[in-house]
Formats: structure tokens, C-alpha cells, sequence
């Protein structure tokens, strides 16, 4: 079994707290990953480039979780840029953010999110959301191989 | 209090075998689902053409499961055509199929796939990853609701517990 492989999770979330809350959730997951946090759509961009050129230090994810409400570039302005990139288009994105407002689901679907889950204050709520997320996307779906 | 919908599942799938094994795979599932089941990419467009339509025996998918390889017009093809739809192309896709070739997992995330299930073995495997597969995109996911244009009373998507 190769256990040096393991799943490549970037997080673009401006808030501490629930960045420090995912990585708690996603640090207690069984199957191995590596999560790599960002702060805006715009040094998520930055990360993703930097991976393109195969920097070892921001290696490209498997899997985007990304929160809606940021300053300066929003979650859907991100999410249009990656889609429209030939190359990283084909990660997928999740939308885990705080709003459940339909118009918020259906314009993140119609650019193409992979999913959509609303934030719990609970860690416990939380920890639970992240793990059938995870149990998804790294024990049920294949994802690309980089 | 939220009305509970039953899930709508639409299979795309051409072998028989499959079919019955996808179909016992879910009937067991904890989320109550209805199954439609079509067995060619054109069958999939026209019943979903029938869907937008308000046809009661066509109810609109909450989640596609998708076979690759159909004669006639492919998985692939089929997923292209989906998801330039401006309406059906919010409803989630996820490819179930026999190859896990790396090119098949790459071009089916490129055309916007949110999945990709190699075909499970066993039943107990297969009940699993569609147990999984459930409890993502119909307990945890929010989903945009598309209402049947029949329907009188308005209902919301079920809302995850």
C-alpha cells in the first residue's frame, strides 16, 4: 500500500476560526490527507498557479473547499475563473459556506460546484458534515490523478 | 417544518445485469429514492426533455448516475450535452462505470462529472458506496430544487437532518 499518497485538500476560507475548525475536522478523517488553507479567490489563484509550475510547496489539489463570502474576489468569481481554465477545471469544487440562500445553491451549481454544503457553528455538526464529505471524495469517488 | 420529497435518481445504463444490481443496491438505501432507469444517452435526453415538460411519469432527477460506455451516443456525450443545458446542467452527475482508466477519470471532471464510482464487485460494496454516495448529495449537500410544473403545492428540496 503506498502511504505516501495521500489527498490534496485546499481550503480557500478567510475566516480563523472555521479554518481552524475544517482542519480539525479533516485532521480526524481516516484516510490521509493534506490540507493546504488559503485566505482569498485571489491567493487561491495564486496557490494554483504556482502548482501548474509543479512547486512542491503548493501542490495541486485533489479537492477545493471553498467559502463563498470573502473580501475582494468572492467565492463564485473564483469559481468561474478555475472553470474557465482548461487545466483546472477538472478539480472539483466544493461550496461549504454559511449562506443556504437558493439563489446562492443555484448559481454555485450552475458554475459547475461539485456540491454545496452549508457551515455549522458546531464543531460537532461540523466534524460531521466533513466526514461524510470525506468518505465521498476519498473512499467512494475517484478523483484525478495528478 | 420542512416537506420531505423523495429523492429522484435517474440511472443511464445499458446492461441488464447493472440495472438490477444498481436498483437492489439502492433499494436498501437509508434515503427513501425512486429510481428511474434509461438505457441509452438518448433515452436519458428524452426523458428529461419529458421532465422539463411537467410529465408526471418523468419526474426531474435530483442526481444522474451515468454508465460511459453505451452504444450509440456514450457517456461522455451525453454528459456534454447536460450539463450546456442551462437548466438541467445544475443536476449533479456522477459517472458509474466499469473502467477506472485515468483518461476516463480525467475527461468526465473536465466535462464537470461531481464524481467518479467504479463499479463495485460485490452487493455489499456496491450498497456501500451508494450509501455514501446518498448521504453526500441527498443528507449533507444542498441541491438546487427543481420543482415539477404539475405539482400544486410547493415544495422545498429535502433539507439534510
Amino acid at each position: 500500500m503506498d502511504t505516501s499518497k495521500s489527498v490534496v485538500v485546499l481550503l480557500v476560507e478567510d475566516d480563523p476560526g472555521d479554518q481552524k475548525l475544517i482542519r480539525n475536522a479533516l485532521g480526524h478523517q481516516k484516510i490521509k490527507n493534506r490540507l493546504y488553507i488559503v485566505g482569498s479567490g485571489e491567493e487561491a489563484i495564486g496557490y494554483l498557479e504556482r502548482s501548474k509550475t509543479g512547486d512542491t510547496e503548493s501542490p495541486r489539489p485533489d479537492l477545493i473547499l471553498l467559502d463563498l463570502n470573502m473580501p475582494g474576489m468572492g467565492g463564485k468569481e473564483f469559481l468561474r475563473h478555475i472553470k474557465a481554465d482548461n487545466d483546472l477545471c477538472a478539480i472539483p469544487v466544493v461550496v461549504v459556506t454559511t449562506s443556504d440562500s437558493e439563489s446562492d445553491v443555484q448559481e454555485s451549481y450552475k458554475l459547475h460546484a461539485a456540491g454545496y454544503v452549508q457551515k455549522s457553528p458546531s464543531p460537532q455538526e461540523l466534524q460531521r458534515l466533513v466526514e461524510k464529505l470525506a468518505k465521498y471524495w476519498f473512499a467512494t469517488s475517484l478523483l484525478v490523478k495528478n | 417544518m420542512d416537506e420531505f420529497k423523495m429523492v429522484v435518481i435517474l440511472l443511464v445504463e445499458d446492461d441488464v445485469a447493472d440495472q438490477k444490481l444498481i436498483k437492489r443496491s439502492l433499494s436498501s438505501n437509508k434515503v427513501a429514492n425512486e429510481l428511474q432507469i434509461v438505457s441509452s444517452g438518448e433515452q436519458a435526453i428524452a426523458y428529461l426533455k419529458r421532465s422539463k415538460d411537467g410529465e408526471p411519469n418523468s419526474p426531474m432527477p435530483d442526481l444522474i448516475l451515468l454508465d460511459l460506455n453505451m452504444p450509440g451516443m456514450g457517456g461522455k456525450e451525453f454528459l456534454n450535452y447536460i450539463k450546456a443545458d442551462n437548466e438541467l446542467g445544475t443536476i449533479p452527475v456522477v459517472i458509474l462505470t466499469t473502467s477506472d482508466s485515468d483518461r476516463d477519470v480525467l475527461e468526465t471532471f473536465k466535462l464537470q462529472a461531481s464524481g467518479y464510482i467504479k463499479k463495485p464487485v460485490s452487493l455489499k460494496d456496491f450498497q456501500e458506496a451508494m450509501q455514501n454516495l446518498s448521504e453526500y448529495w441527498f443528507v449533507i449537500c444542498k441541491r438546487v430544487c427543481h420543482g415539477n410544473k404539475n405539482e400544486r403545492r410547493t415544495h422545498k428540496c429535502f433539507v439534510g437532518r
